[in-house]
């Protein structure tokens, strides 16, 4: 919101330095008002900058679009060589002439130099330059009674200073000149002087009456709707003043009558409209909710189509101004209009806003409206508008002032108890301070002494303070005037809390201290994917499930399911930019369908790639499919869950993934946990992203709810001191038997075959296929570790263990045991 | 035997042993592998070797004589050992190198990869968690899928609110199930436009004292430039006690300020409006030391004493309890400390930018 400090003075008695506009600039603030932009209008004290007199010109004989000029200022030196570009000035003008030496606004220094050979001692202004206006299209000419050699700021003396703030949708009444004016007193300890009104309620009506009643048929809507009839104005330009002053506030001047209920708008917060009389049909305004398919045209010429929820002030036959919104054209003041009737009234908020949401336009009407205006201001700013009517645009007040409903009650008090106070903001400050405080707020406090003897006191609150209804409210107001920067400085008192911090960050820390330490650099990527991208690589389902509501641009319209794609983008960017690099990994939230609808689940990412992407003196490390299982098997264990249930099983080629070269473990609704890792697949890395390269990858995904278990601390056992005695064996297998079916069925035996020590561990050490084998089967190498924990094992007992293994491999499996 | 045979046969034994010795020491240092110094080896120590023939012809000399003569053997055996296995070592030695290969060059990189990286918000919110934690923080999270009563009605941002509109919120599809995100009642599902929402589960699920930080991913339906992302990340503070005051507050920014931005820091607190919080405050801070961001006041975060209707709305008294909370973009402080000034830095994720905050 805009507010012009001579504006803001014409209510207040500001010093010119104590209250200077700078200094309220760094006051408000600190009040609660946020300045955007502080402007001055008018030009800063300059400098040899002087009314001169252009004696002659001639055309720049080296630049068509400029001209030397001789120019006088009625000093030394005559006359000055001035080369000008501007072409709206003849011989005999005066202008406004810097001279060298000046300083211009925007640190525009003016010196003596030569513009193409030819010598220029000054410049000659635009409007613009000097600050005085927009006009930038030619030089300012003077009238020709500004003596030659007069300073600038004797000239234009009217400076102002425009401060754009920044107001909390709570604070509707500093929406305006007075209101702030009211907390500018406040803050300095000054009178609001109101403007004295002199219009009265109660008139003579000549003749025939322009308006007969203003009826309500919307209820608790608009619980007050008032109005007075204007009789004879003459409508035209407004004068001077009033133009200035709504042009300081980056308004357009309309007419006179028009510009008085803005200027009132913007002097008081209370919005009104004014009609032309002649244009009501009827002799009655009617404030009810529109019609089915009704529709209006409004001031800003756009043809609206009602909602039965929208609320419109309207004569017997039309809506005439969407209520609180905006007027219609049907009813529009201008060069015609003779009489006027001028609308007050208290619209209910939520009423107002949901048309201007519903209809996209906000108005300096809609705005207030919306959020509450002062119920009691409503007779204050009609009669002034009306003083302001009679004043600008003559006329006179015809008949009573019409009133439909009453002002709803406001009237308020809140119960404050000083201790309390002190006990909420944790410091000392006296019960006078605060009283003061109030007051100079217009809050009316009464002090009483309670049974128990303890002080309260009872707050009343003005009507245009909505915002005030609790005790804490009024807490914010003593805290506010009493100035934040008072809040003693103390230091930090932590009482113990018993609390861990929630295992999502932890574990997130963890993994990601793991996978730097792995040489993979984090990174961070959007949440929300191309649809595109979503329906190929993840299909139908995920495509439905995942999409926005109300996606603002068109490739970020699903949330991701996946951390992969985002991942993906990095190395194709590093790719293309020649980073050389080769390892990044994410952590973050990935949305998944589920059976009942979707779930959010904590994921881990990674990709890697073998070659590196630069040459090297020497090679990299291979990578594959075992590489990234490891990582995952790695990262699911900092998150809690034992590799041991983490079963790899090989899966088919999918969009995102290269079969035979990837494999899945673990579920994530009944184990908490998934993972993928191996190979991406290739023709989609080719296709899509345009990489040539094999990239590895893994994610490990993890379903929140498992955080709720609780987690179990490790408890030591036992381990020997014995040595381990080793027996190797080797069993030829279909091809497609995985090594870990083989190795859990020897598990099994083992269990079986061995007491009073244990099989702790078998291992697979070598596969073969090829040469002495049968087609499509292959060898493996496994290796048992036995012990015992009290004795070293003897190799009768160890053999007895071990033949009772190969006798269940011979006798339960197809396995083939290679002797 | 005889004396003077005798004599003759000690002194060509001398003359042998010497023969050998220097012999061996002529010849040891030359043998070039394993394989040469064994059979040199033989050609002296060997069954047929000239040092065991001497030996052998101990047997010849009178009794007398075979303790002299013994100890010169002796002593001859140990200089021609001494000489052989100089020469082992020797070939040792090379054959070690030799199998080692070829000399490193250290001014060679290492083609390993650099230690990974952190990522710079990650680094930053690690921090700003940690000095946190240490001021008796813990650290809670929720959801980024929420719904509309968490993000909004809970926080005391009723529907008709003008403050819904300060933030424009991704809303998911009205029939839209989440199968672990709990709704209050038949509200709608949005992505959470703020970490409050954290206030609102924390609250709902603990009873006080509780003391929380909160850091997490939120979305705005802003246009994206160089401040705004689609998703960007904040921090939630929390505190709810008995007699938590305004000065305590005060004094817990103050202490992350000084923290993160050092001792020269100074903040202040600027009224401002949030529903959920009564007294609402924005907080502004300024330092010399932020090149071209010094001396100047910047806005970085909001706070205030928790609005009893938030208490209300998760059951706690507000006659019994105050509390605090605060809440920031950890981009914004990101990018302050780090002197970043486009926000799309951090999600281009070039290794470039990466690395320089290794």
């Amino acid at each position: 919101m805009k507010i012009s400090y001579n504006w803001l003075k014409q209510y207040l008695d500001l010093d010119p330095t104590e209250h200077s506009a700078e200094v309220l600039a760094e006051v408000l603030p600190l009040l609660g008002f946020d300045i955007e932009t502080l402007e001055h209008n008018g030009p800063p004290a300059l400098e040899k900058v002087v009314v001169g007199e252009v004696i002659e010109y001639e055309q720049h004989p080296n630049a068509d679009r400029l001209r030397c000029c001789k120019v006088s200022t009625g000093g030394v030196g005559e006359p000055h060589k001035i080369v000008c570009g501007a072409k709206n000035f003849e011989a005999g003008d005066r202008v406004m002439v810097a001279l060298p030496g000046a300083v211009l606004p925007g640190d525009f220094k003016i010196k003596k130099s030569k513009l193409r050979g030819e010598p220029s001692e000054g410049m000659l202004c635009s409007a613009k330059e000097l600050n005085l206006g927009q006009d930038h299209e030619g030089i300012l000419i003077l009238n020709k009674e500004q003596a030659l050699g007069t300073p600038l700021n004797e000239i234009f003396h009217e400076v102002d200073t425009i401060l754009d703030l920044e107001i909390t949708p709570n604070r509707v009444d500093v929406l305006s000149h007075i209101g702030l004016a009211r907390e500018v007193a406040a803050r300095f300890n000054l009178n609001v002087n109101y403007p004295e009104v002199k219009a009265s309620t109660t008139n003579p009506s000549s003749g025939a009456v322009l308006l007969e009643s203003v009826e309500l048929q919307a209820g608790n809507v608009c619980p007050h709707y008032t109005a007075f009839c204007i009789r004879g104005v003459k409508v035209g330009p407004s004068p001077e003043w009033l133009v200035k002053q709504l042009e300081s506030v980056g308004l357009r001047s309309v007419n006179n009558v028009v510009d008085v209920t803005n200027f009132v708008l913007h002097e008081t917060g209370q919005p009104m409209h004014a009609f032309d009389a002649a244009k009501i049909k009827g002799k009655k305004l009617l404030v009810r909710k529109a019609g089915v398919g009704e529709v209006m045209t409004t001031l800003d010429g756009v043809e609206r189509k009602l909602s039965i929820d929208d609320l419109v002030v309207a004569d017997s036959e039309r809506p005439l101004a969407l209520a609180g919104v905006m007027g219609g054209v049907d009813a529009e003041v201008g060069v015609e209009t003779v009489d006027v009737v001028l609308e007050t009234a208290y619209f209910n908020p939520s009423t107002i806003r949901a048309s201007s949401r519903r209809i996209g336009l906000v108005s300096d009407s809609s705005y207030r409206f919306e959020r509450g205006i002062d119920a009691q201001g409503l007779l204050y700013a009609s009669l002034r508008a009306v003083d302001l009517i009679l004043e600008c645009a003559g006329g006179s007040l015809d008949g009573d002032r019409l009133v439909a409903g009453s002002e709803p009650l406001t009237q308020k008090a809140i119960q404050l108890c000083p201790d309390e106070v002190r006990r909420f903001i944790g410091f000392k400050i006296s019960n006078e301070s605060m009283c003061q405080i109030l007051t100079s707020l217009n809050l009316d406090v009464c002090e009483r002494t309670e049974s128990d003897g303890s002080l309260n006191w009872e707050v009343k609150i003005p009507s245009y303070r909505g915002d005030l209804e609790r005790e804490v409210d009024l807490i914010e107001e003593v805290v506010r005037l009493y100035g934040t920067d008072r809040i003693p400085e103390t230091e930090v008192h932590a009482r113990g809390i018993e609390a861990q911090d929630h295992r999502a960050y932890t574990i997130s820390q963890e993994v990601a201290a793991y996978m730097t330490g792995q040489n993979f650099h984090e990174a961070f990527l959007y949440s929300l994917r191309d649809p595109q991208e979503t329906q190929v690589l993840f299909g139908e389902k995920a495509l439905e499930h995942l999409k926005l509501a109300n996606p603002l641009q068109s490739d970020q319209s699903h949330l991701r399911s996946c951390l992969l794609p985002g991942l993906i983008d990095v190395l194709q960017l590093n790719t293309a930019r020649g980073t050389g690099a080769m390892r990044f990994f994410e952590r973050g939230r990935i949305f998944k369908p589920s059976e009942s609808g979707m779930m959010e689940l904590l994921a881990f990412g990674f990709v890697l790639t073998g070659a590196s992407l630069e040459r090297a003196w020497k090679d990299h490390k291979a990578v594959d499919f075992y590489t990234a299982k490891s990582l995952c098997e790695n990262i699911a264990s900092l998150a809690g869950f034992p590799v041991a249930k983490l079963v790899f099983e090989p899966q088919e080629t999918s969009p995102l993934w290269q079969g035979g070269q990837s494999a899945t473990s673990g579920e994530l609704m009944r184990q908490g946990v998934s993972c993928t890792a191996g190979l991406l697949n290739v023709v989609t890395l080719r296709d899509r992203w345009s990489l040539e390269y094999p990239i590895i990858a893994g994610i490990v995904e993890i379903n929140p709810e498992t955080f709720q278990r609780g987690v179990k601390r490790a408890r030591h056992s036992a381990i020997s001191n014995q040595p381990a005695s080793i027996r190797d064996i080797a069993l030829v297998v279909d091809q497609f038997v995985l090594a870990g079916r083989v190795q859990s069925d020897l598990v099994k035996f083992a269990k079986k075959a061995v007491s009073g020590f244990t099989c702790e561990a078998i291992t697979c050490f070598d596969i073969y296929e090829g040469d002495g084998l049968p087609e499509g089967k292959k060898s493996l190498a496994l290796s048992f570790s036995f012990r015992a924990m009290d004795r070293t094992l003897k190799d009768k007992e160890i053999n007895a263990a071990f033949q009772a293994i190969q006798e269940q491999i011979e006798s339960q499996t197809d396995y083939q045991i290679r002797k | 035997m005889d004396f003077q045979e005798s004599e003759f046969f000690i002194f060509k034994m001398k003359e042998a042993l010497e023969t050998i010795i220097i012999d061996v020491r002529d010849t040891a240092p030359g043998l070039e592998n394993r394989a040469a110094f064994e059979a040199y080896k033989a050609t002296i120590q060997g069954p047929n070797g000239s040092l065991t023939a001497v030996m052998k012809s101990m047997g010849k000399l009178l009794r007398e004589e075979k303790p002299a003569m013994g100890k010169l053997i002796n002593e001859a055996k140990a200089e021609i050992n001494e000489a052989l296995s100089q020469a082992l070592a020797t070939i040792e030695a090379a054959e070690l190198t030799a199998k080692l290969g070829s000399a490193i060059d250290p001014s060679l990189p290492s083609v390993e990869g650099d230690r990974g990286t952190l990522h710079p918000i990650a680094q930053v919110r690690e921090e700003m968690v940690a000095l946190f934690q240490r001021i008796g923080f813990s650290v809670a999270e929720a959801t980024e899928v929420e719904t509309e009563y968490f993000c909004f009605d809970a926080l005391n941002i009723p529907k008709d609110h003008p403050a819904r509109d300060m933030q424009d919120s991704y809303y998911l599809p009205n029939e839209l199930k989440m199968q672990n995100v709990p709704k209050h009642k038949e509200e709608q599902y949005l992505l959470r436009t703020h970490s409050s929402t954290v206030q609102i589960r924390t609250m709902l699920q603990k009873n006080p004292p509780i003391r929380i930080i909160a850091p997490g991913r939120c979305f705005r339906r802003d246009t994206p430039d160089a401040t705004h992302s689609a998703n960007f990340h904040q921090i939630e503070g929390l505190y709810v006690d008995q007699d938590v005051s305004l000065t305590d507050l005060k004094a817990t920014l103050d202490y992350f300020v000084k923290t993160i931005f050092g001792p020269k820091a100074k903040t202040r607190l600027r009224p401002s409006f949030f529903p959920f919080t009564e007294p609402s405050f924005e907080m502004d801070f300024f330092s010399p030391d932020l090149g071209k961001l010094s001396n100047k006041w910047l806005e970085i975060m909001g706070c205030g004493m928790v609005d009893p209707e938030v208490f209300k709305a998760v059951g706690i008294d507000p006659q019994a309890y105050t509390g605090f909370a605060f809440g920031m973009g950890i981009e914004r402080i990101a990018m302050i400390l780090q002197g970043v000034d486009d926000i799309r830095y951090y999600y281009q994720n070039d290794l470039r930018f990466l690395k320089q905050f290794a």
